[in-house]
């Protein structure tokens, strides 16, 4: 797993624009995909330390996409971020099933998702660090 | 006294007075007069005769007071009519008459006392048959479908609505055990749970049943005939349609989830880039301008979109204001053409026209057709790939009665599947989503446009990998 690669899928490529420059200025390494089929393939090629998804998205949904990283022994310690202009909560074991950490939704400031991205990855990094 | 006695007491008297003179001349004779003899027989034989009359004489008024009585009898059996019996004068039946006149008016008060309660019977059962007819037409009359049962779950009555929904004939089905009549299970148990629960009060279950190959949605309200305290007559089950009230319920539900899903979008790209701004993570000033031409081309997006929504839900409405007037419709499409040129120009496209004069024949509202047109090329131009070719042409067809303006691209084209839904708000070509952005609204303001507001067609052929034509069509105005 790169520790610093983060995978953003939207079809929005403002949104992919404006993550990716936060992201990068912050001292990640990032790779987009326009949508979710794109997000899987990169993701299986090199697994990334994390996947910022948005929920609607074409040809395969953010919950579609993050379901199949989890079946996947490659990627399924992935932890998923979610970004979502719908309505949208976690409901019943939908966050074992998919590895969806936490939930964003769109507006968003990327001040935020910068801190919660560097919460969900010092998280996983005291988790390893334990097992 | 009646004659009848009168007479049997003469012939008492004449009998002994014979007797007597019987007697003597015996006596008479026995001392041998033989004169006395003679007048024995004469007085035995008078006797006797005087007897035999008066006897005759009694049988007689007895024969025809009984004739008189009888006659009256069979008259009262004969009508109907109950009366007095008359007895005549010197009646030799008093004493049957009496007796017999307080029975006939004992018997003729006892009728009318029967008369007058089978009167108001008649009236009652007249009374409860039409509530009865009123009770069912208006249950005929009911566009739901309405099913009443009996305490031992019998079907009682239905309307025509309840015969067409639950499939049978309320001829072959009255008195019949409704598990027998109705095919609907879960139907039948909700009556049979509603009797013997025996509530008084009501109650709405949400039930789905198959009608006319499709599953429809009803709200079966259920509720106890009481005829007693606590006795129970039966069930009343009506079952309203609501699956077109659920749709347009989630319609609504849908509209507002996609509009604030279409919203949100490009407000998220504004908030965020000016996040990026206010933080400094704008390095030199030409990321700076691109952030701020993201932020003018959003707005506008947003802007645009809520002109759309906002003009779809007039036109829906009905509050739009609309400008008719005689229209050029190929200057209309000229402007159109000429507005959208650089966009073609920029993606390499032709741009051609085949412009027939239409020049004032319909009447419509000049900026509304304007935005139509606009609308097509535009999502043209948005879907046809470099190089491609969009030729928009009108046309003037007078045997028809209709001018029209068309947009034919050889760009992806629409899967087959997906035309019948082109035209729903927010539908997008899942298939084309990565060949441009759009909000699914432009389509169906057209159609709005065309179809609503000024009573013409919008029509589409299109075939994937090839093109797609779209065609406006507005009535000419003869006048």
């Amino acid at each position: 797993m790169q520790d610093r690669t983060i995978v953003i899928a939207d079809d929005e490529a403002h949104i992919r624009h404006v993550l990716s420059m936060k992201l990068q200025n912050a001292g990640f390494r990032v790779l987009m995909a326009t949508d979710g089929e794109e997000a899987l393939e990169l993701c299986l090629h090199e697994p990334p330390a994390l996947l910022i998804t948005d929920y609607q998205m074409p040809v395969l949904s953010g919950i579609e996409l993050c379901r199949r990283l989890r079946d996947d022994p490659r990627t399924q310690q992935v932890p998923c971020l979610m970004l979502t202009a719908r309505g949208f909560d976690l409901v019943g074991d939908q966050a074992d099933r998919t590895g969806i950490v936490a939930v964003m939704s769109k507006p968003f400031s990327p001040r935020e998702v910068l801190e919660k991205v560097n919460a969900i990855l010092s998280a996983c990094t005291t988790e390893q660090g334990q097992s | 006294m009646t004659s009848a006695k009168r007479l049997a007491i003469v012939t008492v008297v004449l009998i002994c007075c014979g007797a007597a003179a019987g007697y003597y001349a015996t006596a008479m004779a026995l001392q041998g007069r033989w004169l006395a003899n003679g007048a024995n027989v004469l007085v035995l034989t008078l006797t006797a005769v005087l007897a035999v009359l008066m006897i005759l004489l009694v049988w007689r008024q007895m024969h025809r007071a009984m004739d008189r009585l009888a006659e009256q009898l069979d008259t009262m059996s004969r009508t109907g009519q109950i009366g007095l019996v008359m007895a005549g004068e010197g009646d030799q039946l008093p004493d049957v008459v009496r007796p017999l006149n307080r029975f006939l008016t004992r018997c003729q008060g006892q009728i009318e006392q029967l008369r007058v309660a089978n009167r108001e019977l008649q009236i009652q059962s007249r009374i409860a048959d039409a509530e009865k007819h009123q009770v069912e037409a208006i249950i005929y009359s009911i566009s739901e479908a309405v099913l009443v049962t009996n305490r031992f779950d019998e079907l009682m009555l239905a309307n025509e609505a309840a015969e067409r929904l639950l499939g049978f004939t309320l001829a072959g089905a009255v008195r019949q055990n409704i598990e027998q009549v109705l095919s609907d299970t879960a139907l039948v148990r909700l009556i049979r749970d509603t009797r013997s629960h025996g509530r008084r009060s009501r109650k709405v279950v949400e039930h789905s049943l198959e009608y006319a190959g499709e599953t429809r949605t009803f709200n079966v309200t259920l509720s106890c005939i009481a005829t007693g305290l606590d006795e129970i007559g039966g069930v009343v089950a009506v079952l309203h349609d609501v699956t077109r009230e659920k749709e347009i319920a989630k319609m609504k539900t849908d509209f507002v989830s996609n509009v604030s899903h279409e919203l949100r979008t490009p407000l998220a790209s504004i908030k965020a880039y000016v996040e990026m701004l206010i933080d400094g993570e704008a390095e030199d000033d030409r990321t700076r301008m691109e952030f701020l031409e993201v932020i003018a081309g959003e707005s506008d997006r947003l802007g645009r979109m809520i002109d759309n929504i906002l003009n779809i839900a007039r036109i829906e409405s009905g509050v739009v204001k609309v400008v008719r007037e005689p229209l050029s419709l190929t200057a209309v499409v000229k402007e159109a053409a000429e507005v959208v040129a650089p966009q073609a120009r920029a993606k390499t496209l032709r741009l051609t026209e085949r412009i027939a004069p239409v020049l004032g024949q319909v009447e419509a509202d000049r900026d509304m057709i304007y935005q139509a047109v606009l609308n097509l090329l535009s999502n043209a131009i948005k879907y046809t790939p470099e190089g491609g070719t969009i030729t928009i042409a009108t046309e003037l067809d007078e045997r028809r009665g209709v001018a029209s303006c068309s947009v034919r691209d050889t760009g992806v084209g629409i899967p087959p599947e997906d035309l019948p839904h082109i035209f729903d708000k927010f539908f997008r070509v899942r298939s084309n989503n990565r060949m441009a952005k759009g909000t699914g609204l432009g389509l169906s303001l057209v159609k709005q446009i065309v179809e609503t507001v000024h009573g013409g067609r919008l029509l589409v052929t299109s075939e994937p990998g090839r093109g797609s034509t779209f065609t406006i069509e507005l009535p000419i105005c003869h006048s």
